[in-house]
């Protein structure tokens, strides 16, 4: 497995061990990129703050916060409605977001005095919400503020509120990964175990390491209902405060990205007893197998053999539709951290593609020991904290015909003719569940297979016009190498869902989880 | 009936209006030709900058970060500068403008970045890139000092200070734009080319545009070049458009090279177009010609098909940049609107005493607030507590502030993400007057269909 120099960084050789290229029947113990380094400056690097990791990734999606930053309004305006974590709450936490406004005479005199004024009139400002959230930014943590002695001293004169802190300046870190650690370990030491959950089931978890971008949360969170499981807790999308400070009583952690909140899940392992599963919301196979052992861990997996069968009989022809259509397909993984290892081999299986490189912008080397050894793909590339030159170097060696990245880098790729699918925020999501990931292959299809996208590569200064379609569907451009077997068949079909496919399950009822509730609230009396 | 020019009351800033000074420094910089900006900072600074102008264009953006971390904080970042030119320069071939601009983080640490290029300069450019032309120019824009418009008018006058040389007259005027889109720069040099005006324009931004072309990258980018900047010691004269975003700069040409400055306004609505028309020609010499008065004519046709009938006596609420939001209303109350409400949102304490606002607080003759330091909190605040609005005007930001209200609302400013291509229109000129009058009354039409509320009006309109 050689490590790979970009032409474009010949001249930053310390590069070189960044990048591998997975030869034919190698292990991942040939080479392992580096990872978790401080930047290269200058480098166009694709990388975040530690603020960032730690406020807009796993702060923020808690739903019935005030999140206030304290510093300049740059770095609360700059993470405030960039990232589609949605709640069930008509949307709080990316409706409102809160800055301290740090000036120039705060830096001189100190901000300790506005960050309480602050605090004071964010609560007023929302009489109902009595939960805050603070972020220290590079100014307040090198002015020396101390955000926890001023939280006290508010919750000393306004009983009813609780509130937590987290030191996680921008600089304190390669990247947003340092955030995710710092948010995890301050929420585990001073909020849980400071509030007890009301107990309504015997089968109880945390769901921890799920943001519900698009809805995530909501339709993994309808088959644990289904199951008559209670989530005493998520951390942290669509997840409240106050559930979050009880995630001492829940008898089992259930752990999505292990990337940005494993730290919780050892913690609580480690001062609660309470035991960590792995699981996987992408992919019918790693669902289905994740929803099996938490039945099995419950011994109730009958239930969750239910929810795998009525899914699969409903989804799977709709998948299969679509994977007949990429086989072959060259992808380029580039996610933050870690959908590389979550995606790369079941996007392979499932839906056929060939991944023909894996980055991540944040993980570190255990994320691209899983994500390399899962990429099937011979020559497959593997990039530790990318850069643009180097990006756009790949594609133009890789020829894929879509790549999976965030928004901006999608921008650039869109210049040289490649497609790209929003890997953080999904395009049309969500992409987990059973329906969810025949979505993301629908979306998949639309964009290798747009009409539009055929044509800027036609140069009308030299290219022949051709007269032939006034028009093209997507469909004459998958299907013209096809089976007429597979063209015809009845067995499977397109996406038939709706474009909101997430709202409905707010109104559901849930018998198994009903039963719980009677059983508990007898037991109570 | 007064117009009140206050402060907003309530500590703190919930849901801002602005982002911070680097930003503006930032989107002065990809203006700027063969120039890749350098934010010394933390990742974020300038990773959630592009993505911002990404949201807003749809198109991605060069720039980079020094990728201050730890140990830079404590023992200071100035290495990281020096590491980050070098890295640029041996990776971007054609790159010859680097701007060094500073954050909250390193102005706190006390980075010298002016010390950094003076040593970079006698060191690194001499001893490894000898005959090679570059430029680095440091910007001083901490965060916790007003805005992205005080960082806007700042990083364009650091350029200007950068590079502009006293030589030979060059018949040709400065046009600096201020804080605007595309489709505003190209409807200025259209005018610019019906009165057969040779400007500089700052910036040359049309091209943040950029197509999709088959065998070529073409990467968005300005194009304003360094002779471009260079010769502004050199012009006629200096339009800047924009006060608060660009006016710094217009001063010190004419205070340096006796370059003489006209300041604003912007030129939206008729009336401030005529007046940028008369400017242009007194600076020139060349008179106003009849096509433009044809375009005029145009747009003045529109409007009178809208104001009596649709406009008149509507509230209106306007947020986003000073110059933007004081052009706007004095727009709407020539369309006999009200606007009720403006929002600017930073502590900018010269606001109070510009003429514009002077002139709305003599000679408005209805109930009018306007909040300086505000934030977007303040216009949901209000409308909770009463206000009535017909319309809101600003930035996307805003957007839930009117959706939750049920108020229907314009997309104007920065950034614009929510509604496609927006940034391809203009809002300066006679054409941007008929795009926003248009547009106003659109959004206006929508809701009245969508409510129910005297939609039958306009099937007979």
């Amino acid at each position: 497995m050689p490590y790979h120099l970009f032409k474009v960084s010949e001249c930053i050789p310390e590069r070189e061990k960044h990048v591998v290229e997975k030869g034919k029947d190698e292990e991942i113990t040939d080479a392992l990129p580096l990872g978790y380094l401080n930047t290269i400056p200058g480098t166009l690097s694709e990388r975040g703050c530690v603020y960032c990791g730690a406020k807009h990734v796993i702060g923020t999606p808690m739903k019935d916060v005030i999140h206030m930053s304290h510093g300049p309004i740059g770095c609360t305006y700059d993470t405030w409605q960039t990232k589609r974590y949605i709640s069930d709450n008509d949307n709080f936490q990316i409706k409102y977001t809160f800055a301290t406004d740090v000036k120039e005479s705060n830096v001189i005199f100190g901000a300790n005095e506005l960050l309480k004024d602050n605090i004071i009139a964010a609560f007023k400002a929302f009489p109902e919400i009595k939960r805050l959230t603070i972020y220290q930014t590079c100014g307040t943590a090198l002015i020396g503020d101390d955000l926890e002695s001023i939280a006290k001293e508010v919750m000393d004169e306004m009983p009813e509120v609780d509130i937590f802190v987290c030191n996680a300046p921008g600089f304190a870190g390669p990247s947003q990964s340092g955030g995710h650690h710092k948010i995890n370990i301050a929420w585990v030491e001073n909020k849980v175990g400071t509030h007890e959950p009301k107990i309504t089931s015997d089968y109880t978890i945390n769901y921890v390491g799920e943001y519900n971008i698009q809805g995530d949360q909501e339709v993994m969170q309808d088959y644990f209902k289904r199951m008559g499981i209670q989530i005493i807790s998520t951390f942290t999308g669509n997840g409240s405060y106050d559930d979050l400070r009880g995630m001492h009583r829940a008898k089992l952690n259930v752990l999505e990205c292990a990337r940005s909140a494993e730290y919780i899940c050892n913690e609580l392992r480690k001062r609660y007893g309470i035991p960590r599963m792995d699981i996987d919301g992408f992919g019918f196979k790693p669902l289905s197998d994740s929803l099996r052992k938490i039945g099995i861990f419950f011994g109730i997996e009958e239930r969750a053999e239910a929810i795998v069968k009525e899914e699969t009989a409903r989804w799977k022809p709709e998948l299969d539709w679509y994977k007949e259509r990429l086989k072959g397909k060259r992808v380029c993984l580039w996610p933050g951290g870690s959908k590389l290892w979550h995606w790369a081999h079941v996007i392979h299986e499932e839906m056929g593609v060939e991944v023909v490189s894996v980055y991540t912008k944040f993980g570190h080397q255990g994320d691209m020991e899983k994500g390399i050894s899962r990429c099937d793909c011979e020559g497959a590339l593997a990039i530790d904290d990318p850069n643009e030159l180097e990006s756009l170097e790949a594609m133009e060696t890789l020829k894929p015909d879509v790549i999976f990245t965030g928004k901006r880098p999608g921008e650039y790729a869109k210049k040289i003719g490649v497609p790209y699918i929003n890997a953080h925020a999904y395009h049309n999501g969500p992409y987990k569940g059973f329906e969810g990931w025949v979505r993301f292959a629908r979306d998949i299809y639309n964009a290798i297979y747009s009409p539009v996208h055929e044509l800027s590569f036609v140069d009308i200064t030299k290219d022949e016009i051709t007269e032939e379609n006034s028009f093209v569907t997507r469909r004459m451009k998958s299907d013209i190498n096809l089976s007429k077997e597979i063209v015809d068949s009845t067995s499977i079909r397109e996406y038939t869902g709706n474009f909101d496919c997430v709202s409905h399950l707010r109104e559901k009822s849930y018998p198994y989880l009903e039963e719980q509730i009677e059983k508990h609230k007898q037991m109570a009396e | 009936m007064a117009c009140v020019v206050k402060e907003k009351e309530r500590a703190g800033i919930i849901n801002p209006i602005f982002t911070c000074q680097p930003a503006g420094a930032q989107y002065v910089s990809i203006g700027i030709k063969d120039c890749i900006g350098l934010v010394h900072g933390g990742q974020g600074c300038c990773m959630f900058v592009r993505l911002i102008f990404s949201q807003h264009f749809k198109e991605s953006f060069e720039l980079a970060s020094s990728s201050l971390h730890e140990d830079a904080a404590v023992f200071g970042g100035l290495n990281r500068v020096e590491q980050g030119v070098d890295v640029l320069l041996m990776r971007y071939p054609n790159l010859k403008v680097i701007p060094v601009i500073s954050t909250c983080s390193t102005e706190i640490i006390g980075d010298d970045i002016d010390g950094v290029i003076t040593n970079l300069n006698d060191g690194l450019l001499k001893e490894k890139y000898p005959g090679r032309e570059v430029h680095l120019v440091p910007i001083h824009t901490p965060s916790f000092v007003g805005s992205m418009v005080s960082g806007y008018d700042i990083a364009v006058e650091s350029f200007v200070r950068a590079f502009a040389k006293k030589d030979k007259p060059n018949g040709k005027i400065n046009l600096i734009t201020g804080w605007v889109n595309p489709g505003d720069v190209r409807e200025l040099k259209h005018i610019l080319k019906e009165m057969d005006i040779d400007a500089t324009v700052l910036f040359e931004i049309e091209k943040f545009d950029a197509p999709l072309m088959p065998k070529e990258q073409a990467q968005p980018h300005g194009e304003t070049t360094i002779d471009d900047l260079t010769g502004t010691a050199n012009a006629i004269g200096t339009i800047a458009l924009n006060k608060y975003e660009g006016g710094k700069a217009a001063e010190y040409l004419e205070d340096t090279f006796d370059v003489p400055a006209v300041i604003g306004p912007s030129p939206i609505g008729i009336r401030n177009t005529d007046l940028f028309l008369k400017k242009l020609s007194q600076m020139t010499g060349k008179p106003i010609p009849k096509s433009l008065a044809y375009e005029r004519g145009v747009a003045l046709d529109a409007l009178t098909d809208l104001t009596h009938m649709f406009f008149a006596d509507k509230k209106v609420a306007i947020f986003g940049n000073p110059d933007l939001v004081i052009s706007l209303a004095e727009f709407c109350i020539d369309l006999e609107m009200k606007p009720v409400l403006l929002l600017l949102g930073d502590d900018n304490r010269s606001y109070k005493n510009d003429p514009r606002i002077t002139q709305l607080q003599e000679k408005v003759d209805f109930d009018m607030d306007i909040i300086l330091n505000a934030d977007l909190f303040e216009l949901e605040d209000r409308i909770k507590k009463g206000l009535k609005l017909d319309l809101i005007m600003g930035h996307s930001k805003g957007r839930f502030v009117a959706m939750d209200n049920k108020i229907p609302m314009l997309r104007v400013g920065f950034p614009v993400f929510d509604r496609a291509g927006y940034y391809r229109h203009p809002r300066v000129g006679y054409n941007g007057a008929v795009w926003l009058a248009e547009e106003m009354a659109n959004v206006m039409f929508n809701d009245m269909e969508y409510k129910r509320n005297k939609e039958w009006l306009l099937a007979m309109w």
